[in-house]
């Protein structure tokens, strides 16, 4: 059996003991935060946690089919699963730094709408290369017939892959992931540069006016780094590759929930540190 | 009303910008051969198949010209703190990042290369001092294009992040965006150009790439020149139609209803591209129609 062609098998299951340890740590750090400034900091934490929560699931969505798929021998966007969701977030996070002056929702929405939309380019592109530069139509592999359209699938596999380009499921998919993603990414930027407004003025000595630049650098470099904190996260609990919300390793996700509220709550408790007077 | 024209104005100018570092860095990308096909071609020598083809997967695509661009964002902005005229500074920001993309080209065509030692591949010198400068040359022109759109969007229509961060924002776009639409055209059809048109090339072909040009060995610069005809232009236009489209809903629509006029017309284009999608993929399946008989699926 290929590589391709192996279905996951160990490594799917829950595994009670680290989701208890995970969510004591959780605890213990949203605990830390409270000690350290019960007010906006703690907000602050919740909000990175929410954020981190929420591009971990987002990834999930996004139909990534790393090398096999750029030889058409997989479904799936050639490229590495946490680079394409980093993209497409990132991307969605311009979108919603642009928009913070507008208030929490219309930022955050904003932000989603942003990843939204570079997925469903990138999407239309891979089938546009696919169908009119190379001939191939798209075609699962993980499924008879797509969830949405209801089009059967085996037929259109070209023999000796496991399918190639972006059936509707995995545009669909790519879509969602992206509005997720990018709606999280904002949501951490406009907590922490909230928070930094707020506290950075008396620990450096200086106006709000004069804070602003190195506010908005020092939560735009946090909510990209916890954008590729929590994809890799997530490419690491499905292994690479993934075609969408139909895979089976989709259902992956609560462990990876777990995961990305951990690592955000610690990269989040570091952010709030730096500016925490000790 | 004159802002609006202006950023519409700008708006178009990154939207081309954009459009010719897509292209440049899904040419520079297949030339060095960097990102997923490049696993044939570290493959190949294991299966038998000697080649003259460059092997230089850095990283992905995405970091490597988030990196990048990073980088000439950075020189340039700090080249424009000590008063350097912006094109200028832009220009010699992106020839320092450039440099550091040939060190790691350099470095990484010897050390893939020299891995593969025992396979009996060799390291050809006259391939790294002819292939490495003309991926210098594509990078150069992607980041530039990066950098100065991101210039554009920081200086004329006031994106709050400062420069270097856009940088890193949209080299990691780029990247993912020329990677996504240009690695199948490279990985499936220059590479396995000898397999049949209109298929997925089969698993057990793998490692099996064409080495043979019309005349002698075919090597990187043909790849380029080949890939840039579709997967070059397709991953410009993908890289374009991201950075316009982002651009023109803010600019136009940000003030309507407080922000959700954005938003409305964002999600609209999404549906637009989404009928469009659907309307290739039906088109697909009615025009090239199934590999084998119609029978009941048991995947």
């Amino acid at each position: 059996m290929s590589a391709v062609a192996a279905k996951p098998a160990a490594g799917s299951a829950m595994n009670p003991a680290a989701m208890a340890v995970g969510i004591v740590l959780l605890i213990l750090m949203i605990g830390v935060a409270y000690i350290l400034s019960p007010g906006i900091g703690l907000m602050a934490l919740i909000g990175v946690i929410i954020g981190g929560t929420l591009i971990g699931f987002g990834v999930h969505f996004v139909p990534v089919g790393g090398a096999p798929a750029a030889m058409g021998q997989a479904p799936g966007i050639a490229t590495g699963v946490a680079m394409l969701a980093a993209g497409a977030g990132l991307a969605g996070l311009f979108g919603g730094a642009w928009a913070a002056e507008q208030g929490l929702v219309v930022a955050v929405v904003t932000g989603g709408v942003g990843g939204g939309l570079m997925m469903a380019i990138t999407c239309m592109m891979v089938n546009f290369v696919y169908i009119f530069g190379m001939g191939i139509p798209a075609a699962s592999g993980k499924v008879a017939n797509d969830p949405i359209t209801g089009d059967s699938q085996a037929e259109y596999k070209s023999q000796g892959t496991e399918g190639h380009g972006l059936p509707f499921i995995s545009f669909i998919g790519g879509v969602i992931g992206g509005v997720i993603s990018g709606a999280g990414g904002t949501l951490i930027y406009i907590e922490l540069l909230d928070l930094y407004k707020e506290t950075l003025p008396s620990v450096m000595n200086v106006t709000a006016a004069q804070v602003m630049p190195i506010a908005v650098a020092a939560a735009g470099m946090f909510a990209v780094g916890l954008f590729l904190v929590n994809a890799v996260l997530t490419a690491y609990n499905i292994t690479g590759t993934i075609e969408g919300p139909h895979d089976p390793k989709f259902k992956r996700w609560p462990r990876a929930i777990v995961a990305s509220a951990v690592a955000s709550a610690l990269c989040g408790l570091v952010a709030i540190l730096i500016v925490m007077p000790m | 009303m004159e802002t609006i024209v202006f950023g519409i104005g700008i708006t178009a100018l990154t939207g081309a910008l954009a459009t010719v570092a897509g292209a440049a860095e899904d040419t520079e990308s297949n030339i060095g051969s960097q990102g997923d096909p490049n696993s044939q071609v570290q493959l190949a020598p294991q299966m038998g198949f000697m080649h003259r083809i460059f092997n230089k997967a850095v990283a992905g695509e995405p970091p490597a010209y988030g990196l990048w661009c990073a980088l000439g964002a950075g020189l340039a902005w700090a080249f424009m703190a000590m008063q350097v005229n912006p094109v200028l500074a832009i220009v010699l920001g992106c020839i320092l990042a450039v440099f550091v993309q040939g060190v790691y080209a350099t470095t990484a065509y010897l050390g893939r290369t020299a891995s593969l030692a025992k396979f009996g591949q060799p390291v050809y010198v006259d391939i790294l001092k002819s292939m490495t400068t003309v991926t210098m040359a594509h990078a150069f022109i992607a980041i530039f294009c990066t950098v100065a759109l991101c210039h554009l969007m920081n200086a004329a229509l006031g994106h709050p992040f400062p420069l270097p961060l856009l940088g890193l924002v949209w080299g990691i776009a780029l990247g993912a965006a020329g990677s996504a639409t240009g690695n199948p055209y490279y990985g499936k059809e220059r590479q396995y150009q000898n397999q049949k048109f209109g298929a997925g090339v089969p698993i057990s072909a793998s490692g099996n790439i064409v080495r043979y040009a019309e005349a002698g060995e075919r090597n990187s610069i043909d790849n380029g020149f080949f890939t840039a005809k579709i997967g070059g232009s397709a991953s410009g236009i993908c890289f374009g139609l991201i950075v316009f489209l982002e651009l023109w809903r803010t600019i136009l629509f940000e003030h309507v209803s407080a922000g959700w006029g954005a938003i409305v017309v964002g999600i609209l284009m999404i549906l637009i591209f989404t009928v469009i999608d659907r309307y290739m993929e039906v088109w697909a399946r009615k025009n090239y129609g199934p590999y084998t008989e119609v029978k009941e699926a048991s995947s």
